[in-house]
């Protein structure tokens, strides 16, 4: 995959770029917001690591610039921002521009690679008309799910439940957020039945290693696909 | 002076010119009624004198005075005052009567015949009147005199009969005093009530509302808001860079001594850069939680606003729970709508360090669940799970900054729990710590005063 570092802090950035290059990914990197800019209207990149607190152009005013130029092109990269402030403005203000992951400086490496890489496959998930996650499809276009290459017959809620998880793959979501995304026909739909798709969906995805997990009073979670 | 209530005072300054208009507004109402009244008593002894007058016979042998015995008796039936009187000829001598009833003091010998004198019979004050009575050719003085029950009683009806309005009057002026200032203050209590409601960190100028005395007392609160407001801008404009100068340099020094570590190394080095990376990620979380706690100072708070806690959990949740799992724990939520007025980002801090002991301290396989609702119309938020709990002897103690409860696995900085128990003062809410289910575990919750 190719990455895009954006932090002004040499060792920080030179730090996170072999980190990053030791786990597979081609790696840019550059210190202004300018050049960032600039480069990612150049060439296309994979996911862009991105320090709120950089000198003239700031990290919101690049993102704004990232997300402006990508609404005409389509196929928005994924962008996981770096701030060493805590203001809660900036978190909100950060995903309210866009940006799809947040965290606060310092981090453990390990954190950081494991949102790199649940972000890459979130995005990849995403690419195209399709959405992929282990040894499950989904064709949006023809609303059609596969498990192991084998077409899978999903009810039109049960579908609608796992998209939503789908597009969140590895975040958890609560049950009002699906209840919302799969209720959008004005009908009411109760905790109760959402527990009902889940566990059909369980039924038939656990056999092939898909995974979802509950969250004791909260929601559910598409776990990360272990190849087993 | 300055201590006591205005009211207090403005009624201690105003009683003594009340209390001299009431006694010259007494006087002033007495001399000109108790005139005609006690002139009209006098009048009467005058009728007397003149009609005592008429009982003289005068002759060459002297004079007599015959009253009869009815008109004694008439004379002496006053149901108050006792008659005296007193008949003089004109040489000097007595004809009867009581001679102890002096005459007329000199400077009032008046030639007209009539004299009203005040002067003492038998030990008793009595009003006299002094007429002159023609008794043959020549003229007989009558003194006539009573006693002054009956004008001693009219003189004191008059003085209370004037003074009892001016009383009502004057207690009037002091109730409406009394409830006129308490009135006038109103703007002042409303002034108060205003601050009083306000939450500890909302520093936004008061409205320059209000009558104009209070305008300047509002003005000069706003100065000083304003100053207050700045200089907690300054701190966490501070802060802000603090954080991104110390926080920067760590995250480099974490990647690169991990990155270090990745590597094929000598055992020898290995162990020392192993050393290194432990102490920057204990500097780290250090710098992290010195930074939350300056932030959590009176000084250094945020503009407060309405927050619910249940939302505040759910935004956290998925980092909390991915943190939970690396650490195989299972973390739940009961979380029911708690709205709390505070600084969204302490009480985020706060529960963030509630959830992070938790998962320090669970055993692998624990149980921590996150509850946020309404008890008693009063917010709160818990964290309970059933790990090894805090002592109750050390439960004090670790609210402390930098106590750790002796025999901890790990390597906190006991900061943790004085940061919530900071931020939860901050917002007038309590920190507790309890058991958990079963007397299990632990229960640390923050119970807000509002709900």
């Amino acid at each position: 995959m190719r990455l895009l570092i954006v932090e002004d802090d040499a060792p920080l950035a030179t730090g996170l770029s072999r980190i990053l290059a030791a786990e597979g990914h081609a790696v840019d990197v550059t210190s202004r917001g300018e050049a960032a800019v600039a480069a990612a209207s150049r060439e296309r990149f994979d996911l862009v690591i991105l320090d709120i607190g950089l000198p003239q152009m700031d990290g919101f005013e690049v993102l704004r610039r990232l997300r402006a130029a990508q609404e005409e092109k389509g196929a928005p990269v994924p962008v996981l921002v770096l701030t060493a402030r805590d203001a809660i403005d900036d978190r909100v203000r950060g995903l309210d521009l866009g940006a799809d992951d947040y965290m606060v400086k310092p981090f453990a490496m390990p954190e950081l690679t494991a949102r790199v890489r649940a972000l890459l496959r979130r995005s990849q998930a995403h690419a195209g008309p399709r959405m992929v996650h282990g040894p499950l499809t989904l064709d949006m276009v023809a609303r059609r799910a596969f498990l192991k290459n084998e077409s899978l017959e999903l009810a039109a809620r049960e579908w609608a439940v796992l998209e939503v998880l789908l597009a969140r793959v590895e975040k958890i979501v609560s049950k009002e957020a699906i209840i919302q995304a799969v209720a959008g026909w004005g009908d009411e739909l109760s905790p109760n039945a959402i527990e009902v798709y889940v566990s059909r969906l369980r039924s038939k995805l656990e056999p092939a290693g898909v995974r979802i997990r509950t969250v004791r009073g909260f929601g559910y979670m598409l776990e990360e696909y272990k190849d087993s | 002076m300055s201590e006591r209530s205005l009211r207090a005072n403005l009624l201690r300054m105003l009683l003594p010119p009340i209390a001299a208009v009431l006694a010259l507004g007494a006087v002033v109402a007495y001399f000109p009624s108790i005139e005609p009244a006690t002139e009209a008593y006098d009048q009467a002894l005058v009728d007397v004198g003149v009609s005592l007058g008429s009982y003289i016979r005068g002759s060459q042998a002297g004079y007599r005075f015959d009253l009869p015995p009815a008109v004694e008796q008439v004379l002496r039936r006053d149901r108050f005052d006792t008659v005296y009187y007193r008949v003089i000829s004109p040489g000097g001598q007595d004809i009867a009567g009581e001679a102890g009833l002096p005459g007329p003091p000199p400077e009032k010998d008046a030639r007209e015949g009539l004299v009203r004198y005040d002067t003492r019979v038998r030990g008793d004050d009595v009003r006299a009147v002094s007429v002159q009575a023609p008794c043959g050719r020549s003229t007989c003085t009558v003194l006539v005199a009573e006693t002054t029950v009956k004008r001693s009683r009219l003189a004191r009806e008059i003085l209370v009969s004037s003074l009892f309005p001016e009383l009502l009057i004057a207690a009037a002026t002091l109730v409406i005093v009394w409830f006129g200032v308490k009135r006038g203050l109103r703007p002042l209590a409303r002034l108060s009530e205003e601050i009083k409601a306000r939450s500890p960190g909302d520093l936004r100028p008061i409205e320059a509302a209000g009558p104009e005395e209070t305008r300047p007392l509002v003005a000069a609160l706003n100065g000083l808001l304003n100053e207050v407001a700045q200089a907690s801008r300054s701190q966490q404009r501070f802060l802000a860079d603090a954080a991104h100068q110390l926080r920067t340099p760590l995250a480099g020094l974490q990647a690169h001594t991990e990155l270090a570590l990745a590597q094929p190394l000598p055992e020898a080095c290995r162990a020392q850069i192993e050393q290194v990376h432990e102490a920057t990620i204990r500097t780290a979380r250090l710098a992290n939680q010195l930074l939350a706690l300056a932030r959590a100072e009176p000084g250094a708070r945020g503009a407060a606003a309405e927050c619910d806690l249940k939302a505040l959990a759910g935004a956290s949740a998925d980092e909390w729970v991915h943190q939970a799992l690396a650490r195989e724990l299972d973390l739940g939520f009961e979380l029911e709508a708690a709205p709390v007025r505070g600084d969204p980002l302490l009480l985020r801090e706060a529960l963030a360090n509630l959830v992070h002991n938790a998962i320090a301290y669970s055993p692998p396989g624990g149980r921590i669940t996150v509850r946020t609702g309404k008890r008693d119309a009063r917010s709160f938020v818990e964290v309970e799970d059933d790990g090894p709990g805090i002592p109750p002897g050390e439960r004090a103690r670790v609210l402390e900054r930098f106590y750790r409860v002796p025999g901890t696995p790990g390597t906190g900085s006991g900061l943790g729990l004085a940061i919530v128990h900071e931020i939860a003062a901050g917002h007038g809410a309590s920190l507790t710590l309890g058991e958990g289910a079963q007397g299990r575990g632990c229960r640390v919750g923050i119970t807000f005063a509002h709900g």
